[in-house]
C-alpha cells in the first residue's frame, strides 16, 4: 500500500477530521507542550521528540520547509520532482542500498508532497532508530543528481500525473479550480506541476532548489514513539549537527486580493456523473475563524446526521455523495470546499441550489445547541481516536509547525470548544457567501473509444531512454 | 477535493491482505495478548486490552460475504450488510445516526468477498450506549423498504460512477475472466443488471440465513477489561439465537485457457493487469507463495517489476504484483498503469518477469531481503485498535491460530529457493495467463 501513495504529490491536504491528538483525558494527562521536547540545534535543525512507548516502534520523519508554493512561473512541480530524486542516492549510499536497508530492517518508508512541505518518512522496529538516523541526516547534505536517474524520473512523475489527473475527471476539475481561484498566489499551481513545466525542468533546477532549501536551517525533525529523548538526542546532534548551516530561505509569498465576485468554470471530459466542486476563500490557522470553520465542516458534512449527508443524500436522494472540507492546516490561507456528486438523474445545478439553501440557513438561522454540540463531540471525539497512530501524531505536529509551530496543536480542542452559536452564524455569513467562491463544475462527456494516435502526444517520443 | 490517490491505495489494500503477515526472529514476538472465547451461542469471542487511550474498537465478521449472492442476485450479501444500518425494529435510522454522532462514535458495515464486517469506534465513556445500538443493528434490522430502495439507488449511482476509473474497469473484467460464474467472479456491490432486482425479502431471507452467531467473530480491542466485556456486554450477546445454516459447496471453476480482454477508452494511460488462479488461504503453498511475490512484484521499491519497468525504463508511476488469497482459491495478478504508447513494451516486461521467475531460482540475497522484510515489518499489521481487530477476527476466520504471530517467522524463515521455483512453476502457469487492458488502444498499436 506504500507504494501506491509513495512519492504521491498531495494538492493541499485537507482534512474533514484533522489528525489530532492529546486531549485531556484520564489516560494522559497535560498538553502536548509538557510532553513533547523541542531542540534547536545550531545549524538551525528544529528537532521535536514525542515518547510514546505504547508498541516498540517509531516513525520517524523529516520535513523540508519547501512545496509547491516555493516554485515559481515555469518551473512547477519541481518541489515533487526533487522529492522522487531524493530516493536516488547519495555520494555514500545508493538509492538500491537505501531502499534495502530499510527493506531489511522491516521498515515502511514514503514521502509526500504539498503546496506547503515535503516530508520524508520511516516507521520502524525502534531498536533501529540508528539507522534512520544515520540515511536521512546522509541525504539532508550528500544527495547526488545524476542525468540519467532524471531522465527516467521524469517519466514516472509524467506516468504520475496522467494517472492522478489526467485521467481522473474530479482531480481535473479540482485543479482547474485552484488554477481560478487563486491567480497571483503561487497556490494557483498544483503541486505536481503542470505537464510542459514537468518536461522542461532541468538537473540545473534540481541542484539550485536543493541547495536552497535542503539544509538544516528549512528542516524539522519529529519522532513519535518507544524510545528515551536522553538517549535519543545525542545521537541525532552527532548525525545531523555537523551539517553546516546555511541562509534560511525566505518564506514570504504573494497572496491573492479579497475576491470581489463569484467565478464560474466548466470543465467537459469523459465521465459517467458531473460533479459540483465549489472553493471559498477562508483563512487559515492562527484565525479564530479557521475553527469555526472546523465546527461548519463537521455539521454539514461529518457523519450520517449531518446537514447536508442528511438532507441531500437521505432525504432528498439528490447526491451520491456530500464532503465538506477545511483549510484550517495551510501554510497561506487556503479554501473551504464544499462538494457533491449527484446521483444519476440529478445534475451539479440541483446541487448547487441545495448547498446554497444549508448555506443561506447557517446565516439565518442559529444553530441549535445540541446540534453545536454534537459537532464538537464528533470533533473531540476523532481528536482522541488520532492518537492511536503514531504516524498521525507526528503529522500533527509537523504540520501544525509548518504553519504556526507545533504548539499551536494544544489550541485546537479549546478552541473549538469555545465556538459558539453566534460566531457559526457570523462566520458563514463572511466567508460562505457567493461572491467570495469559485465555484466548478464537471459536465460529463460520453465515455469515447480511444481516438487514433495524436500528432505529438504528451510525454512520449521525446523522451530519450 | 480528496486526493484521488487515495481510491486507488484503498482499492490496492484489500488486496494486500495477508501479503504483509509476519513476526518477528530476533526479538520477542510484539504478540497483543488475547483472550478468546466461545459463548453458548458459538459466537467467538476475542479480547485485547489496551488502556493507553480511552476508546473501545469493535469489530464483527459474519460469514455472510459476496460468495455468498445466488445467482442472478448479485450485491445481495453487500445490500444486507448496507441494510443493518438503515434503522432497527426499535428506531429508525435518522434517531440511530444522530445519537451515534452525537458520542462522535462511528459504526460501519460492509462485505467483501468472503465476509461481511460491522465495526464500532467509541470513547469508553459510551460504550454501553454505543454497543446497544452496535447490537441493534445486527440483530433486529427492520430493513425498511423506503431506505432500502434509497440505498439501492445510491449503490446503483455508485457502480455507474465507478465506469470511469480506467482501474476499476479492469479489475471487474479481470475477474469476470478469470473466475466466471464462480462466486468470486462478480462485483462485491453487485452489477448494473442485478442490483435493482435486490427485493426485501430476499434481503431478511439472506439475513435470516447467514447473520447468526455462530457464523460470527467479535473482537473487542482498547480501553475495556475482559471482566467488563463479561459483565456489560457478554449478556447483550447471549440472547442471540442459533440457527442451523446450510453452507452450499463452493465450486472453483476458472476461465481454461489463456484469454486477453481489451477495452477502448479515451484516456492517456493504459490499466493493464495480468494474472491468473491463486490459491486458497490454508494452502500450504501460500507462504512461499508469498515470498515469491514479494520478489516479484510485491516489494516495493526492491521488487523486480518495479526495478524493470519503472525504476530502470521510467514506464510507470505504479506496477504491482497481489496474492489475493481467500477462503477458496483466489488469484494472482500484476496491476500497471502507463502511457498507451508504452503499453506493449510493459506487457512484454511483465511476461518476461513471470517467464524468470519460473525458470530461475531467486538469488539467496533476494530470498533473505524478502524474509527480513516479512518478518521484520510484521508487528506493523496490529499496531493501532482498528488494525488489531481486523487481524483478531481474521485469524480466526482463515483458521490461523492465536498463536500465529509466533509460528509465522519461522514458517517465512523456513521457505526456500527450489520452494520459490516450485510455487512460481506451479501457480503462475502460462497457459492460464489472462490479460487484461483498458485504454486508448489505437495508440496503444493493439487494436
Amino acid at each position: 500500500m506504500f507504494l501506491r501513495i509513495r512519492r504521491f504529490a498531495l494538492g493541499v491536504i485537507l482534512f474533514l477530521f484533522p489528525l489530532l491528538l492529546l486531549v485531556s483525558t484520564p489516560a494522559i494527562s497535560a498538553t502536548l507542550a509538557d510532553r513533547v521536547v523541542e531542540k534547536v540545534l545550531p545549524n538551525g535543525l528544529k528537532v521535536i521528540l514525542l515518547e510514546n512507548p505504547k508498541i516498540p516502534e517509531v516513525t520517524f520523519q523529516v520535513w523540508y520547509r519547501v512545496g509547491s508554493r516555493n516554485e515559481s512561473w515555469g518551473k512547477t512541480g519541481l518541489s515533487h520532482m526533487l522529492e522522487h530524486m531524493m530516493f536516488k542516492g547519495t555520494r555514500r549510499v545508493s538509492g538500491e542500498q537505501f531502499d534495502r536497508t530499510i527493506e531489511e530492517n522491516g521498515g515502511q518508508q514514503n514521502a509526500f508532497t504539498s503546496s506547503d512541505f515535503t516530508a520524508y518518512f520511516e516507521n520502524m522496529r525502534s531498536d533501529r532508530l540508528p539507522v534512520l538516523i544515520d540515511l536521512e541526516s546522509d541525504r539532508m547534505h550528500n544527495l547526488m543528481l545524476r542525468e540519467e536517474d532524471f531522465r527516467t524520473e521524469k517519466m514516472v512523475v509524467l506516468e504520475e500525473r496522467r494517472m492522478r489527473t489526467e485521467d481522473s475527471p474530479q482531480a481535473y476539475l479540482a485543479e482547474q479550480l485552484e488554477a481560478t481561484a487563486f491567480q497571483s498566489s503561487p497556490y494557483h499551481w498544483p503541486t505536481i506541476g503542470w505537464e510542459q513545466d514537468i518536461e522542461g525542468l532541468t538537473l540545473e533546477d534540481l541542484q539550485s532548489y536543493y541547495r536552497t532549501y535542503y539544509n538544516p536551517a528549512n528542516a524539522v525533525l519529529v519522532v513519535v514513539g518507544d524510545f528515551r529523548k536522553e538517549e535519543l538526542l545525542p545521537r541525532i546532534q552527532a548525525a545531523f549537527g555537523p551539517i553546516p548551516r546555511q541562509e534560511t530561505p525566505s518564506q514570504k509569498k504573494g497572496l491573492d486580493p479579497p475576491q470581489s465576485g463569484e467565478r464560474r468554470i466548466t470543465v467537459s471530459r469523459p465521465a459517467e456523473l458531473p460533479f459540483l466542486l465549489m472553493g471559498y476563500h477562508v483563512p487559515n490557522l492562527p484565525s479564530p475563524d479557521g475553527y469555526v470553520l472546523e465546527v461548519i465542516a463537521v455539521m454539514l458534512a461529518g457523519g450520517k446526521s449531518s446537514r447536508l449527508y442528511q438532507g441531500l443524500v437521505q432525504e432528498r436522494q439528490l447526491a451520491l455523495s456530500v464532503e465538506a472540507d477545511n483549510a484550517l492546516l495551510s501554510r497561506d490561507p487556503h479554501l473551504f470546499s464544499l462538494s457533491a456528486q449527484p446521483l444519476p438523474g440529478h445534475t451539479a445545478e440541483e446541487l448547487e441550489k441545495a448547498l446554497d439553501q444549508e448555506l443561506t440557513r447557517l446565516q439565518k438561522e442559529p444553530v441549535p445547541e445540541a446540534e453545536l454540540e454534537k459537532a464538537k463531540n464528533q470533533l473531540e471525539a476523532a481528536f482522541i481516536y488520532g492518537q492511536d497512530s503514531l504516524f498521525s501524531q507526528a503529522m500533527l505536529l509537523a504540520q501544525h509547525e509548518i504553519v504556526s509551530g507545533w504548539r499551536a496543536a494544544d489550541d485546537y480542542l479549546p478552541s473549538i470548544r469555545k465556538v459558539t452559536a453566534a460566531d457559526i452564524q457570523r462566520v458563514a455569513g463572511q466567508y460562505l457567501i457567493p461572491r467570495n467562491r469559485t465555484v466548478g463544475i464537471l459536465n460529463p462527456l460520453p465515455p469515447q473509444e480511444g481516438k487514433p494516435l495524436k500528432p505529438a502526444p504528451s510525454g512520449s517520443g521525446r523522451i530519450i531512454r | 477535493m480528496k486526493p484521488p490517490s487515495f481510491r486507488l491505495f484503498l482499492l490496492s489494500a484489500v488486496l494486500w491482505g495477508w501479503i504483509l503477515g509476519v513476526g518477528l526472529t530476533d526479538a520477542p514476538a510484539a504478540r497483543p495478548a488475547v483472550q478468546r472465547e466461545q459463548l453458548p451461542n458459538k459466537l467467538v469471542l476475542l479480547v485485547s486490552e489496551d488502556h493507553s487511550l480511552p476508546f473501545v474498537t469493535i469489530q464483527m465478521l459474519l460469514d455472510a460475504g459476496s460468495r455468498r449472492d445466488p445467482a442472478g442476485e448479485e450485491g445481495l450479501a453487500y445490500l444486507t450488510a448496507k441494510g443493518l444500518l438503515l434503522g432497527t425494529t426499535r428506531q429508525p435510522a435518522a434517531t440511530f445516526n444522530q445519537t451515534l454522532d452525537f458520542m462522535g462514535a462511528s459504526l460501519e458495515a460492509s462485505a467483501s468477498a468472503d465476509y461481511s464486517v460491522v465495526s464500532l469506534r467509541v470513547l469508553k465513556k459510551d460504550l454501553d450506549r454505543a454497543f446497544g445500538l452496535f447490537l441493534d443493528g445486527l440483530t433486529r434490522p427492520a430493513f425498511p423498504e423506503e431506505e432500502l430502495q434509497k440505498e439501492i439507488k445510491k449503490i446503483l449511482g455508485g457502480i455507474q460512477a465507478a465506469e470511469e476509473d480506467p482501474e476499476t474497469l479492469a479489475e471487474k473484467a479481470f475477474r469476470q475472466v478469470l473466475f466466471g460464474h464462480n462466486p468470486y467472479g462478480h462485483p462485491v456491490e453487485g452489477t448494473k443488471e442485478s442490483v435493482g432486482k435486490l427485493t426485501r425479502d430476499r434481503v431478511l431471507e439472506f439475513f435470516r440465513e447467514w447473520h447468526h452467531p455462530n457464523n460470527a467473530i467479535l473482537a473487542v480491542v482498547g480501553d475495556v477489561s475482559l471482566e467488563e466485556v463479561k459483565t456489560r456486554l457478554v449478556p447483550l450477546l447471549t440472547p442471540w439465537e442459533v440457527k442451523k445454516t446450510n453452507p452450499q459447496p463452493f465450486q472453483p471453476t476458472f476461465q481454461p485457457g489463456p484469454e486477453t480482454r481489451l477495452i477502448n477508452r479515451d484516456v492517456t494511460q493504459s490499466s493493464i493487469i495480468i494474472g491468473g488462479p491463486g490459491v486458497e488461504r490454508a494452502n500450504p503453498d501460500y507462504y512461499a507463495l508469498t515470498v515469491m511475490n514479494y520478489i516479484l512484484g510485491g516489494g516495493g521499491f526492491g521488487s523486480r517489476l518495479m526495478e524493470e519497468i519503472r525504476v530502470k525504463r521510467g514506464l510507470a508511476y505504479s506496477v504491482a504484483s497481489f496474492l489475493d488469497s481467500r477462503k477458496y482459491q483466489g488469484s494472482f495478478q500484476v496491476v500497471l498503469q502507463t502511457k498507451n504508447t508504452s503499453a506493449q513494451e510493459a506487457v512484454k516486461l511483465v511476461f518476461q518477469g513471470l517467464k524468470r521467475i519460473r525458470e530461475e531460482a531467486v538469488s539467496p540475497e533476494e530470498l533473505q531481503r524478502a524474509q527480513k522484510y516479512l518478518i521484520g515489518s510484521f508487528p506493523m499489521r496490529f499496531d493501532t485498535q482498528g488494525k488489531l481487530a481486523g487481524f483478531l477476527t481474521q485469524v480466526e476466520y482463515y483458521g490461523l491460530g492465536l498463536d500465529y504471530p509466533e509460528k509465522y517467522p519461522n514458517v517465512i524463515q523456513s521457505v526456500t529457493r527450489e520452494d520459490v521455483l516450485r510455487v512460481a512453476r506451479t501457480y503462475l502457469r502460462s497457459e492460464q495467463t489472462i490479460q487484461v487492458v483498458v485504454g486508448n488502444l489505437k495508440e496503444a498499436g493493439m487494436e
